[in-house]
């Protein structure tokens, strides 16, 4: 039920992949996910000129996935840093560029990390996850704010979103979950109508797991003997997670709308360390408060000027502390705020073309405080400039293209540092980065496109790159990628092999095949290195990467007889991303770390749908990722084993009107592999969730 | 239909194409990282050295190398080929490398532990330290400075752990400043270096000086900020590299006479090696290396090419070369430098990750060479096997236990013996009086692992309501290997160290010949002849060890001592521990402690020369042995 809505909003706001529907069947059971409050006479312009992965609705549901962080290995050109158990950090790097260079961003806002710039996704629920995108270089859309045109990956989630029939006033959905190493996670939502125009929406979450789950380390001698074989359980993964939300939306007339929307993410983890030889527990804690509130309204004037303001401010805390008793004591405090005030406008000249002009704002500040020795809280502060220009046109139907160029200023200030030691922090230069995308339609009946793009983008460096004790290296320059592009994307709606069911959101048959070949360049890159002096390191702009990858993705969807819809989802990256820092380096040309040179995931779900609406479906999941390298160099010492799991999910959704009810059974890591994605991390074995659902 | 299977079609291909890409290979049995030998010099040089290279932090990388200097041969993770079945091999961050007596000791910081190996880098032990440093040697005790001691304080000192290097146990512990790093030993003083290097901003600047004897810090002696090198020259003055904040305060090598500073020459200093007169300096920060006299501490050039060097890190003078290692991103490998006294460089060779740490030792070892341990069998049993040897002395159980039978030589009573005591049978054979022994072995040999290896089981018991007295009847036990592999017990034997072999009422040259002639008293429970009958001499001569008198008179009753550990026969079979023994007590004739991987023989014998009238001489009683960690198949 909120999937239509969710899928209306979609359409009316982003937009894309939405051309398939105007000859949807009018089936009975289709017609669930028809959109007749919106019309779809989509502009040439506002089809897409980067197609973005995407995973939504049901199909993100079925999948075996806990976060947005698990979801995302289902995309290609993703590599997922995984310390395994539910608690563990889980980061995504795009493209090989490195996991900085990929911007997140909830409900349309950039979220940050100023400090380290990283974003745990294995903290993003999907539960109240409606939508996940990733889109390689930028939006398609050059309606959006001046900081989106500057990361080089991007990857967009969007919350559920109330959608109200005639009549309805309240929807409420409970859910618990229960699943291995003591999982518990209850979710409840409510979306109320407050007036036909504004609604609210409570969301809240608490996910508690003890994190015990059972390795093993096994290794034979080449003769085959076993030279040792332990089974150990991991220690000191336990997580205790509460988040809440609350938005209120509303949508005053159909081009005009506002959202607030809060967000507060409480949790106490343990920090479960590497295993490594004599150590089987390690001792640090982890505190975590992360609350923002930010605001958008969007409207449309003169039927051709697009507005959009948005504010946000973030208040995030960080307590780490150190109980293990066989290391020295570590007790530090973080707390980083931010405000973010972004102005994207866009001006439709021509029916075939638009031009967009944008600026934001934001202001970072981290105090680090060591509760131990009690020093001086120190004090770093960043404000940014980003200012944005960009255009849009279509020749016919044939040519889409775009060109961005954005201006980014950064000011960083240590406030304990004299002002030659802040580098270059008094007067910030700006950097300009183009973007330039194109799509091209040889047949404009057919959904047949070569689509390519150039695109530059800096990744700048974080507080703990700049003032990290000791380590920090204030004259940092921003670390630059380069990304160009081709693909070629196919997509059609296959005759149905029934006419009755059809549960597919398009309400057919269909088929996307997309090949990609890209080669990014990172320059200047930001990385440790030691001093002259012994123990000491520093951050220098050091090191040159070259990425050449292929991304293959074929999604395709078959309506087949007695109401089963099969549904398979392919993705297959093959990619090199060569260090070329310095001929002398004796990894020079080799793999750069933890990038396999294959990866890959296969999807397969079969659904059936009963007369009465009863869904039941089956979905098996596969991912792979090939050998790869944990250091530098490619050594049989660095040498790091493939991994790839089976995944299993049953799940069954009944309507007792009014209400609905769900179950879903997952087994993940079927085959019970031992396997690591960080060396040292042992991920969890067979393991299982049981998931139980009321919806009203 | 048709639609239908030309769908299927197409998504089949599909399917086989992507199989075809997503495949590309599949897991395997992750084997042993491999040792692997690369020849880097022709020019041969007597004996090996080790390397030790540190490894980064959470990566589990510390990793043994070993130069085979008379083959110019090196061998990259040779502890892994010497030590296969090691969980998780040798650990994470390898901090300290040093050899005392037969054995290689290795501090493995951020797995809390000293790895205690023989000279073939052979595991015979581990000492769980936490956040251990470095080391340091005498007298057969082992100090070890660490960043946390066994009790964590507010204040963050350190610990000195002092242990015993017989039985790797912790005696004693010291605290001492914030950090300590390096330490050295002058006469019974012990100077550790105070860093502070978790404090960043407020680094220590002393030296802690403990007094060997009482073990307890006597003074602080401030010497300059974050000292963390420190060694002794050849005038017994100390040689300390303190290294600055890595800001305003430059390092410097402050150079004292006891607590007398001498000098202080501004040098940064990496690393330094003392050899004779020469104080070898590593500036890494100016990649030179440089050379001062130990008389006057003055500066005489040397210049090596150290300008190629990514980051100079490790540093060696031996008497033949200069081992100075390059650290390069300290990420990825290093490489190791050979130079000569002359400047030139004799080779190099490429290492694990942070090669920090090195050892000269005299012998040459071959990967796998050294095979004097048999290979277990498939039917290894965790009992005596067999019996080589039975001569025991002159005792009222002889020629009973077991019994004498006319015709019986010593192979015979052998025999007998592997009846009464072999595979678990749990009978009893007297040694007699003192001196008289048994050899006995296992189907295997016997290895040297963490802790007790063995038990030796008798027939000893407490008195009621005591844990001191009882009867006791010690033996002393020794342990061969049989170096000549002929099979037989005629190799070294090594005493295992018990509680009295310190003791100065211990005699360790002991001489008693019994003969047959005077072979006449006899007691009235046993009157069969005390003399072992199968023995044609008219004498036999024992020597060895002998314990002070054992017997006491408690509550009138005439009672021994019970030994803390190390005899056989000493304490009730029930009492698992104080049976037990483990093979890293054994010490050679000299007291020398020993380490051996792994024994072939057992010798027991009677370690008392007592005669209680009634109740007889005290004699050692065997009842059987059992190998606590036979090999599995």
């Amino acid at each position: 039920m909120t999937k239509h809505i969710l899928f209306i909003l979609l359409v009316a706001l982003c937009a894309p992949s939405v051309f398939a529907l105007s000859d949807a069947e009018t089936d009975s059971l289709c017609s669930r996910f028809q959109i007749e409050e919106v019309e779809v006479t989509a502009r040439a312009l506002d089809k897409d000129v980067i197609v973005p992965q995407t995973l939504k609705g049901a199909e993100l549901q079925r999948l075996n996935a806990l976060s947005v962080a698990d979801a995302l290995r289902y995309f290609s050109g993703v590599q997922l840093k995984d310390y395994g158990g539910v608690g563990g950090i889980k980061t995504i790097n795009v493209r090989s560029m490195g996991s900085q260079h990929t911007a997140v961003y909830y409900n349309g806002v950039q979220l940050g990390n100023a400090q380290n710039g990283q974003v745990d996704l294995g903290r993003f629920s999907l539960d109240n996850m409606e939508e996940i995108q990733l889109f390689n270089g930028q939006k398609s859309d050059i309606f959006q704010s001046a900081r989106e045109f500057g990361a080089a990956g991007n990857v967009y989630l969007t919350t559920r979103k109330p959608y109200f029939k005639e009549g309805e006033r309240v929807h409420v959905r409970g859910q618990m979950r229960f699943g291995s190493f003591a999982l518990a996670n209850p979710n409840v939502g409510v979306d109320v109508r407050l007036t036909e125009t504004l609604s609210l929406t409570m969301d809240a979450e608490y996910v508690y797991s003890d994190g015990k789950y059972p390795f093993r380390y096994r290794r034979v001698l080449p003769s085959g003997e076993t030279a040792y074989d332990t089974t150990a359980v991991r220690q000191n993964g336990d997580v205790n997670a509460v988040r809440t939300e609350l938005g209120l939306h509303h949508y005053y007339r159909t081009t005009g709308f506002w959202r607030l929307h809060a967000y507060n993410y409480y949790s106490e983890r343990g920090v479960p360390g590497a295993i490594v030889n004599n150590v089987w527990r390690n001792g640090e804690r982890l505190w975590d408060r992360n609350t923002f509130a930010q605001a958008q309204w969007q409207d449309r004037w003169f039927n051709r000027w697009d507005m959009r303001f948005l504010f946000k401010y973030a208040n995030d805390y960080t307590h780490y502390q150190n109980y293990d008793v066989r290391l020295l004591p570590s007790n530090n405090e973080y707390t980083q705020q931010e405000f973010y005030l972004s102005l994207a406008n866009k001006v439709r000249l021509f029916s075939w073309w638009d031009v967009s002009l944008a600026y934001d704002y934001q202001y970072n500040t981290l105090d680090r405080k060591n509760l131990l020795t009690e020093d001086v809280t120190e004090h770093f502060l960043r404000h940014s400039h980003w200012l944005s220009a960009a255009t849009a046109f279509n020749i016919k139907e044939y040519v889409r293209a775009q060109a961005s160029v954005l201006m980014t200023a950064v000011q960083n200030t240590h406030l304990l540092f004299s002002p030659s030691e802040r580098g270059a922090g008094g007067v910030p230069i700006p950097k300009f980065t183009p973007g330039l995308f194109f799509s091209f339609r040889p047949y404009p009946k057919m959904d047949l496109a070569l689509n390519a793009f150039y695109k530059q983008s800096y990744r700048y460096p974080t507080f703990n790159d700049l003032y990290y004790t000791d380590l920090g290296n204030a004259s940092l320059r921003p670390e630059l990628a380069r990304q160009h592009s081709v693909e070629l994307a196919y997509k059609t709606n296959l005759p149905s092999l029934s006419h009755k069911a059809v549960l597919h959101p398009d309400g057919l048959s269909s088929l996307s095949v997309a090949v990609s070949y890209y080669y990014n360049r990172v320059t200047d890159k930001i990385i440790a290195y030691p001093k002259g002096q012994q123990f000491r390191w520093t951050m220098l702009n050091l090191g040159t990467v070259k990425i050449n990858g292929v991304d293959a993705k074929a999604d395709m969807s078959l309506c087949l007889p007695l109401r089963f819809v099969l549904r398979t989802r392919l993705n297959y990256t093959y990619q090199t991303a060569i260090d070329l820092t310095n001929p002398a380096d004796s990894y020079y040309g080799h793999q750069i770390p933890y990038i396999p040179w294959h990866s890959g995931s296969v999807v397969l779900g079969l659904d059936w749908q009963s007369r009465r609406g009863d869904h039941y479906g089956l979905n098996y999941s596969f991912i792979y990722v090939g050998e790869r390298y944990s250091q530098q160099e490619n050594t049989v010492y660095n040498h790091v084993q493939p991994w790839y799991t089976h995944d299993l999910s049953l799940y069954g959704e009944w309507g007792v009107k009014p209400v609905w009810l769900k179950a879903n059974i997952e087994i993940n890591n079927l085959l019970g592999q031992d396997y690591e994605v960080i060396q040292n991390y042992p991920m969890p074995k067979q393991n299982i969730r049981c998931t139980l659902a009321v919806r009203y | 239909m048709h639609t239908c299977r030309k769908i299927l079609n197409l998504y089949s291909v599909l399917c086989i194409l992507s199989a075809i890409a997503v495949f590309p290979s599949c897991r395997t049995d992750e084997v042993v990282y491999p040792t692997i030998g690369t020849h880097i010099t022709d020019e041969p040089r007597q004996g090996g050295l080790y390397v030790l290279c540190e490894g980064n932090m959470g990566a589990n990388k510390a990793r043994l190398d070993y130069i085979n200097l008379e083959s110019g041969t090196y061998y990259s993770n040779w502890y892994g080929s010497q030590n296969p079945t090691q969980m998780k091999e040798l650990g994470d961050v390898g901090n300290d490398l040093q050899q005392y007596g037969n054995r290689l000791y290795a501090v493995i910081n951020c797995s809390h532990k000293i790895e205690v190996m023989d000279l073939q880098a052979r595991h015979i032990a581990k000492i769980d330290i936490p956040n251990c440093r470095y080391m340091a040697f005498k007298g057969g005790k082992m100090y070890v400075s660490a960043y946390v001691g066994s009790v964590a304080t507010p204040e963050m000192l350190g610990s000195v752990f002092e242990i015993d290097t017989a039985t790797l146990s912790v005696t004693r512990e010291v605290k001492v400043g914030h950090q300590p790093d390096e330490l050295s030993i002058v006469d019974d003083k012990l100077y550790v270096c105070n860093s502070g290097g978790y404090l960043m901003n407020r680094y220590d600047s002393t030296l802690s000086v403990i007094d060997l004897n009482t073990f307890t810090e006597t003074e602080k002696i401030t010497v300059g900020l974050n000292p963390t090198r420190i060694r002794v020259d050849d005038q017994k003055h100390l040689w300390v590299c303190c290294q600055g904040n890595y800001r305003k305060v430059k390092p410097q090598i402050v150079v004292l006479d006891g607590d007398e500073i001498i000098t202080r020459i501004p040098t940064p200093c990496a690393n330094i090696s003392l050899l004779g007169a020469n104080a070898y300096v590593l500036d890494a920060e100016n990649k030179e290396l440089k050379l001062f006299s130990t008389i006057d501490c003055q500066l005489s050039t040397v210049n090596y090419q150290l300008s190629t060097m990514e980051h100079p890190y490790g540093l060696l003078a031996t008497n033949e070369a200069l081992y100075i290692s390059d650290a390069k991103n300290y990420v990825s490998s290093g490489v190791l430098h050979c130079f000569g006294y002359d400047g030139t460089e004799h080779w190099r060779a490429s290492t694990g990750d942070i090669p920090a740490h090195f050892c000269r030792v005299t012998k040459a070892f071959e990967l796998y060479g050294d095979t004097a341990a048999k290979p277990a069998t498939g039917t290894s049993s965790p009992y005596i096997s067999k019996v080589y040897d039975y001569v025991p002395a002159m005792g009222q159980f002889v020629n009973l236990l077991p019994e004498y039978k006319e015709g019986d030589d010593a192979a015979a009573m052998c025999h007998k013996c592997e009846q009464a005591i072999a595979n678990n049978a749990g009978g009893l054979v007297c040694l007699g009086g003192w001196g008289g022994y048994i050899t006995f072995g296992f189907d295997h040999p016997v290895d040297n692992k963490d802790g007790f290896d063995l038990r030796i089981l008798g027939n000893a018991f407490l008195m009621s309501g005591s844990d001191t007295y009882g009867s006791s009847e010690p033996g002393i036990v020794l342990v061969s290997r049989d170096d000549n592999q002929n099979g037989l017990p005629d190799d070294t034997w090594y005493e295992l160290k018990g509680a009295l072999y310190d003791d100065p009422s211990t005699l360790h040259t002991y001489t008693k010949t019994y003969t047959r002639e005077s072979d006449t008293l006899r007691n009235p429970f046993h009157t069969q002849p005390y003399f072992p009958q199968w023995v044609k001499e008219e004498s036999i001569t024992f020597t060895g060890a002998r314990l002070p008198s054992m017997t006491e008179s408690v509550n009138g009753q005439n009672v021994q001592r019970i030994l803390p550990f190390g005899y056989a026969d000493n304490k009730p079979n029930t009492d698992s521990e104080g049976t037990s023994f483990d093979i890293s007590w054994a010490v050679d004739a000299d007291g020398k402690s020993i380490s051996l991987p792994c024994v072939d023989f057992v010798r027991i014998y009677t370690a008392v020369d007592e005669d209680n009238g009634a109740t007889g001489e005290l004699s050692t009683e065997l009842s059987g042995a059992i190998d606590l960690h036979p090999p599995t198949d």
